[in-house]
């Protein structure tokens, strides 16, 4: 029996995605077309062993077979017709934005929901008509906008709910010739129910596929047609949301954004090489913890509680059997470098057998206003008082003149990163200054 | 200020190492969506893949300009230079075609 649709929202959705993103920027930056250079974004930074592709034009996609955005050096063939340029991350962000503002001018603020670096929806069902006739010459108009103003391509998803859309996108428009994919509700069985793999649809990753297959749902259709009570009691929440999936349902109101519970904060980082020695290692969570403190203090946070991650190396991980370990301490809500550094090291020092280390992340949660210094009355105040006020002299050197105005001298140690890694946004090179 | 022309020739200068069976080239770009000229630092040793280094971006977008630029810069190096995106334009003082037909991946 066919689903009800009338009381399920019925809206224009777009899900805009840009084209291998970063490699068309870099390609536009260098007079040539997007969908024809061949051109790869590759990241050589200590830590990445050699290359990391950071995206690939969708012609040496094609002709090399490279499929995965995130593949290795090694996988990259020697053509001296491919172009290998490095990433410049601050560009990137600069286009993002610029992109946005383009959105701007077919949907008001609240419609419009940046959803990653090169990914927006808009919520298009009060305003395609100003535009044009039908949701698909609005779509034309914006691709030919942005390939106008800015150079670039953009693939479109459009569809009467979000999850519509991202799934046009994801599975139509990225082969259809003109980069527009659509899926209304009466196109849902034809669309949706047709995807000979479930896992090719958004939210469905290949555990929950797996879960699927041993309860006998092999497709989109099986999904659609089996029993919701079912799929809830082997599921949970999200049982029914797979249900709503394979109807094409979302009821998601992207003017009314959700509200962040608990947020967290915190910095993680791959090292360039194997560290085995403590002193080394402690050197990075100790600036690893004093770079997340100074982040507290610009929001005007406390953190309530502290967590460390720590990777082993691939052989350390293969000898020992386990691939790390995690600890979460609860402390009185701070922002002080002192205090957040030592409950690190002390988390570190409890939990470590001399693995050789490779990743290390730290991350503070239960976060409170920072209203004021509390006082401990077993140290002396004064001191206290001259600790935060160094911290925010720190603080401000490096807002005004830059991270690298003034670092401790252990960063200069064998084995710190800080320096190195200021220059970088998101782990990769941010661009050229004077730029 | 640091004029454009040294903050090219300074990143020029630390990438071009002169390596065996290594083709260097410069490429100047006309970027008409950012109303900019973009210098980039090609290399390519033989039988591998093309690098493309990003040098400077100048936002002074007068042809005028890019001549003194491009001038002053061929007095420092002899590194030939690739023109991007210039098809149907000539430089100001001769009147010279800056590019004559466009590139296949243009």
């Amino acid at each position: 029996m066919p689903y009800d649709y009338s009381d399920e929202p019925h809206g224009v959705f777009f899900l805009v995605d840009n084209k291998s993103f970063y490699a068309s920027v870099e390609a536009v930056m260098r007079g040539l077309n997007p969908l024809k250079a061949l051109l790869v974004v590759m990241s050589e930074q200590a830590n990445t062993n050699g290359g990391l592709i950071l995206a690939t034009s969708p012609d040496a996609k094609v002709r090399y077979g490279l499929k995965a955005n995130v593949s290795r050096q090694r996988d990259l063939p020697q053509d001296e017709r491919l172009i290998v340029v490095p990433p410049r991350m601050n560009l990137y962000i600069k286009r993002n934005l610029q992109i946005n503002n383009i959105f701007r001018r077919f949907v008001a603020d609240e419609d419009l929901w940046p959803y990653s670096i090169d990914e927006s929806i808009l919520d298009l069902t009060h305003s395609y008509k100003l535009f044009g006739e039908t949701p698909l010459a609005v779509a034309k108009k914006i691709q030919h906008t942005i390939r106008q103003e800015l150079g670039l391509y953009v693939t479109i998803g459009i569809g009467e709910t979000p999850v519509q859309a991202k799934i046009a996108l994801d599975v139509y428009a990225k082969h259809t010739p003109d980069l527009i994919g659509e899926i209304r509700y009466a196109t849902v069985p034809e669309k949706i129910w047709t995807l000979p793999t479930l896992s090719d649809v958004w939210s469905i990753g290949h555990r929950t596929a797996t879960h699927l297959e041993k309860i006998g749902i092999h497709n989109m259709h099986d999904l659609a047609y089996c029993n919701p009570d079912q799929l809830t009691a082997e599921f949970g929440i999200i049982g029914g949301q797979l249900y709503a999936l394979a109807w094409g349902i979302d009821r998601t109101l992207l003017r009314e954004r959700i509200p962040v519970h608990d947020s967290s904060l915190g910095n993680s980082q791959v090292l360039p090489r194997d560290y085995r020695d403590q002193h080394e290692i402690e050197t990075v969570i100790k600036e690893i913890g004093e770079q997340v403190a100074s982040r507290l203090r610009h929001h005007n946070r406390l953190a309530g509680s502290l967590s460390l991650s720590i990777g082993f190396s691939y052989a350390a991980s293969e000898q020992t059997g386990r691939g790390g370990f995690h600890q979460t301490v609860n402390i009185d809500p701070t922002a002080d470098n002192h205090i957040i550094v030592e409950n690190l090291l002390m988390a570190f020092r409890s939990h470590w057998r001399q693995e050789t280390v490779r990743n290390i992340a730290v991350y503070t949660g239960k976060l409170a206003p920072a209203t004021g210094q509390q006082l401990n009355l077993f140290d002396d105040p004064t001191q206290q008082i001259k600790n935060l006020h160094f911290q925010n002299v720190m603080d401000m050197l490096r807002a005004q003149f830059g991270f690298r105005a003034a670092t401790f001298a252990r960063s200069i140690m064998p084995g710190g990163t800080a320096i190195n890694r200021a220059a970088l946004v998101g782990g990769h090179n941010g661009g050229n200054a004077y730029d | 200020m640091i004029s454009d022309l040294q903050v090219i020739t300074k990143r020029l200068d630390a990438l071009f190492v002169r390596k065996r069976n290594v083709r260097y080239w410069l490429q100047v770009v006309d970027d008409p969506y950012d109303q900019t000229y973009n210098f980039f630092f090609d290399s390519r040793l033989k039988g591998h893949r093309e690098k493309s280094v990003p040098l400077h971006t100048i936002t002074h977008y007068d042809l005028a300009y890019l001549e003194t630029v491009i001038i002053s810069l061929k007095k420092h190096t002899q590194l030939s230079v690739l023109y991007e995106g210039f098809t149907g334009q000539h430089w100001p003082s001769n009147y010279n075609i800056i590019q004559k037909r466009r590139h296949w991946d243009e």
